[in-house]
């Protein structure tokens, strides 16, 4: 008598048919063991969104009443593994305004693992990651985050090897040989079965303890009752005079909306060479975020509570490699960058040589069917 | 109350006077629609927002029906507008612009509000405005003693419940109702809408009709700066991007919509008093300074397209063609040209 749950947090449309295809080999595969299971996406992250963090569910339990005793709660929040299909999720989740920043491991039970897609090492991961209180495992998959097109899916075995390494960080959920299984039946692909043991074998889980991790308290807010909102659903704007902020005098801080920041949603960021900045206005005019503050220099400083990294300033930028896009795991807090370059500028040179000179290439954009296939054939051959 | 029935309707239909900015320079820093809104990464729908509202200014009524700048924009008691903004039903964008003018052109008859001219902007993606908000749309456009602008913001799809086909689906895009099969590669057989033409062609009152892209942003802005100043119901057609539903790198968002001007697919035009001027880059194409790129050009950068062969870009590049060697005005008057 037990029922198991398990949360998939991926980046809204990008990683949307891999969640899917986790959830659905969860509950086929528990079937197999003669459980019964269910899948289902949360209602409040549809519409999804290109890369705005969103959740699937997968809940399996012995018997029916169970299950349904388990989807009577709105959202599983004990769950005993939470897969997050990219490893900036780590940073923490802020998927819809009434959360704030929600920790990647809070709706993990105690003692629950979370598996993560990721190139980092454990150690770094863990420094992202929030202090959740209580001691939980971590298992990492070897791999980039899978990234696909509304319309095509990258099919790179990430379905597979997250669903291998489940089985073998929860086989009370689901075993490898149904996991197995159900991927021979519904993909009809024996190179993906193996994925899947092979992702088995190597998974490793490592105990956090509960005074490890990131110690900075997620963003919340006063959330209003049903009491307390307003007749017509009014939602109070937002004030249309600028911000004060100390440093900043004859430059611009937009007000903007403190009940959702948006940079949860960043993969990638950008990083500005002040010294080669034109002023040229550009970056700042098409951020369709409305990110960049002006400086009292009159320089363009991307705010990174409001970035969410779509890169528009660097593709408008004229001058070659002001803006670089660069990845954002090499980044621990979203301090300015204009603050950093004005207090030591030969440091921000070093500092801003450094992150640009990792630029992983960018993942997503499979547009046609079998794109995938062929691009790995042309590598291999 | 007799001396407020006898003074002039002029009163009542006086606008803001918002004059061009010349250059990015010019432009002031206000925002009135800020960071924080739920789009996609590189949402150009979200930038025409910020365009309009920053071209429109502090004293501005915003109306918009159900869409992806709806949702996206205030769900969860959560929103970035800083100017006063209402939801309307979907297909209800032109009805709920005139009945807010009406609203405070009499508030200020009955001395509630103190006079002065507020502009009414009411905006609808291409699904609330071309294909259901088309009627009362057409009927605001023919309301000449209110000032209102109506701005469409045409992501080519039902963006919002991810992507199904609308009247302003270009021919053969994949969608989620029109997905390219062995059997059949093109879905969507119909040529996009012509949304500006056709406003402009069938109501002769309406004094400024535009068509806008986000990727000129100064003109854009402009255009919002004159449809509101000229006076009485005005319409503006905007191409925007959709990283989502076009499918490429939300990065390209800017570049995919210079490629839609340069390629001839999306004329930049202004009809003011029934005058019809070509502006941006389409001037230069239809001057011949500028050479139309191939359609091919901008096509193969979305994955929406990626299922086309050579005879679809063929056809695609045909038609394109066509509208402007044929037509009188591209984009606008299909009537071949007099030899």
């Amino acid at each position: 008598m037990s029922t198991g749950s398990v949360e998939v947090v991926y980046r809204g449309i990008f990683q949307k048919t891999l969640a899917k295809n986790i959830c659905r080999g969860v509950v086929f595969a528990a079937k197999k063991e003669g459980k019964i299971g269910t899948a289902f996406g949360r209602y409040s992250d549809s519409p999804e969104r290109n890369g705005i963090p969103a959740k699937q569910f997968a809940v399996v339990s012995d018997t029916h009443d169970e299950l349904q005793e388990h989807l009577a709660r709105y959202e599983p929040d004990n769950n005993d593994v939470t897969i997050a299909c990219d490893d900036t999720l780590c940073k923490g989740i802020e998927s819809w305004a009434w959360y704030g920043l929600q920790p990647i491991n809070k709706l993990l039970k105690k003692g629950g693992t979370l598996l993560v897609t990721s190139f980092q090492s454990p150690n770094k991961l863990i420094n992202f990651i929030h202090r959740k209180g209580e001691p939980y495992n971590l298992a990492l998959i070897r791999a980039q985050a899978s990234f696909s097109g509304l319309w095509v899916y990258k099919d790179d075995h990430t379905d597979a090897r997250l669903l291998g390494a489940l089985a073998k960080v929860a086989p009370h959920i689901v075993g490898i040989d149904a996991i197995c299984e159900v991927i021979e039946e519904q993909w009809k692909d024996d190179l993906k079965v193996i994925s899947a043991r092979k992702s088995f074998d190597a998974t490793k889980s490592q105990p956090v303890s509960a005074e490890q991790g990131n110690e900075e308290v997620p963003f919340s807010f006063e959330k209003p009752g049903w009491k307390t909102m307003e007749e017509g659903l009014v939602i109070r704007g937002i004030s249309a005079e600028k911000q004060v902020v100390a440093g900043r005098d004859g430059g611009y801080v937009p007000t903007r909306n403190a009940t959702f920041k948006k940079y949860s949603t960043r993969t990638m960021r950008p990083v500005i060479n002040f010294d080669t900045c034109t002023k040229c206005t550009l970056c700042w005019l098409n951020c369709p975020d409305t990110c960049f503050d002006i400086t009292p220099d009159g320089l363009y400083d991307a705010n990174m509570d409001a970035c969410c990294g779509c890169g528009v300033c660097e593709a408008v930028c004229p001058v070659a490699d002001c803006v670089t896009m660069v990845n954002e795991e090499a980044f621990d807090d979203n301090a300015s960058q204009w603050e950093m370059w004005v207090k030591d500028k030969k440091g921000y040179e070093t500092w801003m040589t450094e992150k640009i000179s990792d630029q992983p290439a960018r993942t997503h954009g499979f547009h046609h069917v079998g794109q995938y296939a062929e691009e790995a054939t042309n590598e291999s051959a | 109350m007799s001396d407020v029935i006898e003074e002039s309707l002029e009163d009542y239909i006086k606008t803001q006077v918002l004059e061009p900015w010349k250059g990015p320079k010019n432009v002031p820093e206000q925002e009135y629609f800020t960071s924080g809104h739920r789009t996609c990464q590189g949402c150009e729908s979200a930038q025409i927002m910020k365009l309009m509202a920053k071209a429109a200014g502090p004293r501005t009524v915003i109306l918009g029906s159900t869409g992806c700048m709806y949702v996206a924009n205030t769900t969860y008691y959560s929103t970035p507008w800083v100017v006063p903004w209402m939801h309307t039903q979907l297909g209800s964008a032109g009805s709920a612009a005139v009945g807010t003018a009406a609203g405070l052109k009499v508030q200020m008859r009955k001395g509630k509000m103190a006079k002065e001219p507020i502009n009414v902007i009411v905006f609808c993606g291409d699904g609330g405005g071309a294909d259901m908000g088309l009627s009362a749309i057409s009927a605001a456009l023919q309301h000449t003693h209110y000032n209102l602008l109506i701005l469409m913001y045409d992501n080519e799809s039902y963006a919002n419940t991810d992507i199904q086909v609308s009247g302003s689906s270009p021919w053969g895009a994949n969608s989620t109702f029109s997905p390219p099969g062995k059997a059949r590669r093109i879905m969507n057989r119909r040529w996009k809408k012509n949304m500006a033409g056709m406003m402009a062609a069938g109501h002769p009152d309406c004094k400024y009709v535009a068509t806008v892209c986000t990727s000129a942003p100064m003109e854009a802005m402009n255009s919002v700066r004159k449809a509101l100043s000229i006076g009485g119901p005005t319409f503006i057609h905007s191409l925007d991007p959709c990283p989502k539903g076009w499918d490429y790198d939300p990065m390209f968002s800017h570049e995919i919509g210079e490629l839609a001007i340069e390629t001839g697919i999306w004329p930049l035009y202004e009809i003011e008093e029934g005058k019809i001027t070509m502006y941006g880059k389409s001037r230069r194409i239809l001057r011949g300074q500028l050479k139309r790129k191939p359609v091919a050009d901008y096509l193969m950068r979305q994955g929406r397209f990626a299922h086309f062969i050579d005879e679809d870009i063929e056809y695609f590049q045909g038609k394109i063609d066509e509208m402007w060697e044929k037509w009188l005005i591209p984009g606008v008057i299909p009537i071949a040209a007099p030899a």
